[in-house]
């Protein structure tokens, strides 16, 4: 364990090296620089509701990418979610740990339960896992609702705040979002997401060459379900109120959504999904009374058609996606930008 | 104090959740057999099915056992649909995109029966509701009981399918070997459109007659799904005779469940089961080795 520690720790240096000189770099620090001072022009409407969003789903889908770039497909991420953001706001309330800490500790409760759904996940195949993972978030919910007492889940309670909600709380949740998915990159590149590829291409060849496809697997598992309590925590802060709802399939298929559509096992597809789809969630029903005259008479059963309308639209989304474009959005977009960039010469050949 | 009576009508309408769950799980089971295929939105096809029963028997006016045959026949049609336009183009890829598929499919049915239907509790009217054949303190609905001799008659018919018939072998060749099947002259892509389509019209029939027995609303489909996959692991994947027993011990431990610890932990102790079954064997009770 300690070896495959130093090595990858060891690759993991090479990496930072590497990513530090390299072309990619420079790209990056450009959309870090335009995303932080983004808040400076949009109001404050924007800023809460619809960045900061985007900035602590994007560490949701990219934990749960993470995972699923080991070949598990999980279903039931919204337990993870939330035992990350009830965990984190319960510690600030009940023990007055300052919320900061309670974040982190918050994290490693949804990571120590991880590992022991990853326990039992690691030698299911993909769809029995995805089984269990979704059973496991309603498993989650009804001990919630249980022991209400102490969770207090059913009414559900307001959460202590870091810092002030609005441009302050952006820049953290930012701060965050940027050191978790450089980790993730980290890994992903390293030797352990090299081994994570290899098991998900075939788990039986990557066990031949001598990978302890368990472990590893189990690793992931642990990982993603660190980023992912994370990323619960963080989400508690934004809406400063924390309930059952959170455990909701709707938010265990929303990180698929978004690493799927952006682009499954990429560091940037994650990120493209989430503005993606937050966009879509905040924008798209404010055309929902403009249609209402033409919706009405075509779907007399339903009051407001637009939010099932929007769901089936997403879900055909999602088939399209994974049917003609299965590596999601995100090279199309690349393939633009390199279409643009390139010399007019070049677009003749 | 247990009363007998009592537990004794609990295990009837075990059966009965039973017989509808095995018509599921056999659909489910057909199609993982023979194209080594997982419909996560299985479930779908089944409120489907009981939607257009509803329709039947609302809008043409017929009568709700009639409307069993019209959403089998339908939901046999959008399977085809199914298998042709999205599950045939990911089949042999990444394992996951077979999940993803289903998931956006869940999204796509759930979504299209609100809009056509409306979020409220439906229920089949059958000719039959309200008589009641009782034996001693207990007594039994005409309709449970039509409900267990249609489940028995459509397995039979299966039975006789799989057994009996060019296509029924061409599949069992198939799901043996697929491709040593298409060396000796099978047609592969016509069986699964047509595994497909068997898969989907014993959804669509365990639709309608979840309709006529309880009521139900768009979001159906989800729990049966979940326990149409508790009574594959139980019975072992790809086993139809599994399946059948799977399915009658499932419901009729829900049902004495329910009746002793109450209703609320209901779908938390299914999941339970299931995953404490799943770490125990991961390939299921009575699955074989190596798949």
């Amino acid at each position: 364990m300690s070896r495959t520690l130093v090595n990858s720790l060891g690759s993991i240096k090479r990496e930072v090296v590497n990513f530090s000189r390299s072309q990619k770099f420079y790209f990056v620090v450009a959309v870090m620089a335009i995303v932080a001072v983004l808040p400076l022009f949009a109001s404050d409407y924007v800023v809460t509701g619809v960045l900061t969003p985007m900035i602590i789903f994007a560490i949701y889908a990219s934990s749960w990418n993470l995972l699923a770039s080991s070949g598990q497909g999980s279903l039931g991420h919204a337990a993870f979610l939330g035992i990350g953001g009830f965990a984190s706001a319960l510690l600030a309330v009940k023990s007055g740990i300052p919320p900061i800490i309670g974040l982190f500790l918050g994290s490693l409760l949804s990571a120590a339960i991880g590992l022991l759904i990853g326990l039992t996940c690691v030698r299911l195949k993909a769809w029995f896992l995805a089984m269990v993972t979704f059973g496991f978030s309603v498993i989650i919910v009804t001990i919630f609702r249980e022991f209400d007492d102490f969770t207090g889940a059913v009414m559900g309670f307001r959460t202590p705040l870091i810092i002030e909600r609005g441009v302050p709380f952006f820049y953290v949740s930012f701060a965050f979002a940027a050191i978790s998915i450089f980790l993730m990159y980290l890994i992903m590149k390293s030797k352990l997401g090299l081994a994570f590829r290899a098991i998900h291409q075939n788990e039986v060849e990557a066990k031949m060459i001598g990978i302890n496809t368990g472990k590893y697997r189990l690793i992931a598992f642990v990982i993603s379900t660190f980023f992912a309590g994370l990323a619960g925590g963080l989400y508690a802060q934004s809406i400063q109120y924390i309930q059952n709802f959170i455990f909701d399939p709707y938010y265990s298929f929303l990180p698929l959504m978004m690493a799927v559509i952006g682009g499954l096992g990429t560091i940037e597809g994650p990120i493209i999904g989430s503005v993606i789809i937050v966009a879509i969630d905040r924008y798209l029903p404010g055309i929902d009374p403009a249609l209402q005259g033409l919706l009405h008479p075509l779907f007399p059963s339903v009051s407001n058609a637009g939010p099932p309308l929007r769901m089936l639209g997403l879900g055909l989304f999602l088939i399209v996606v994974v049917v003609f474009a299965p590596k999601g959005v995100a090279p199309l977009i690349k393939k633009a930008y390199n279409y643009l960039r390139s010399s007019p010469q070049e677009k003749e050949t | 104090m247990i009363n007998t009576s009592e537990l004794i009508q609990a295990l009837l309408w075990g059966v009965a959740n039973g017989c509808i769950y095995i018509l599921l799980a056999t659909g489910l089971n057909i199609i993982f057999g023979v194209m080594k295929l997982v419909n996560f939105a299985h479930g779908q096809l089944l409120m489907i099915g009981a939607y257009i029963a509803f329709a039947a028997t609302t809008a043409l006016g017929l009568n709700a056992y009639i409307a069993i045959l019209v959403a089998m026949g339908a939901v046999a049609v959008i399977g085809v649909g199914l298998e042709r336009f999205t599950f045939r183009k990911v089949l042999g890829t990444d394992k996951l995109n077979e999940i993803f598929v289903s998931l956006g499919l869940i999204y796509v049915f759930e979504n299209a029966a609100v809009l056509l239907w409306g979020n409220s509790v439906q229920q089949i009217s059958s000719p039959f509701q309200g008589f009641q054949l009782s034996l001693g303190q207990v007594s039994i609905s005409y309709d449970l009981l039509l409900a267990i001799s249609i489940v028995i008659v459509i397995l039979i018919a299966l039975f006789l399918l799989l057994k009996k018939t060019k296509i029924g072998l061409a599949m069992r060749a198939t799901s043996q070997k697929s491709n040593a099947s298409m060396l000796m002259g099978v047609n592969i892509e016509k069986v699964y459109i047509f595994t497909f389509a068997l898969g989907a019209a014993l959804a669509g029939a365990a639709g309608a007659l979840y309709g006529i027995i309880f009521n139900f609303s768009p979001t159906l489909g989800a729990l049966p799904t979940i326990k149409a996959f508790a009574i594959i692991i139980i019975g072992g994947l790809g086993s139809i005779p599994g399946a059948v027993v799977g399915g009658l011990l499932y419901g009729i431990a829900e049902n004495t469940a329910v009746y002793f610890l109450g209703a609320t932990w209901q779908d938390a102790i299914a999941f339970a089961l299931l995953i404490i079954v799943l770490a125990i064997r991961p390939t299921g009770i009575f699955g074989e080795k190596g798949e």
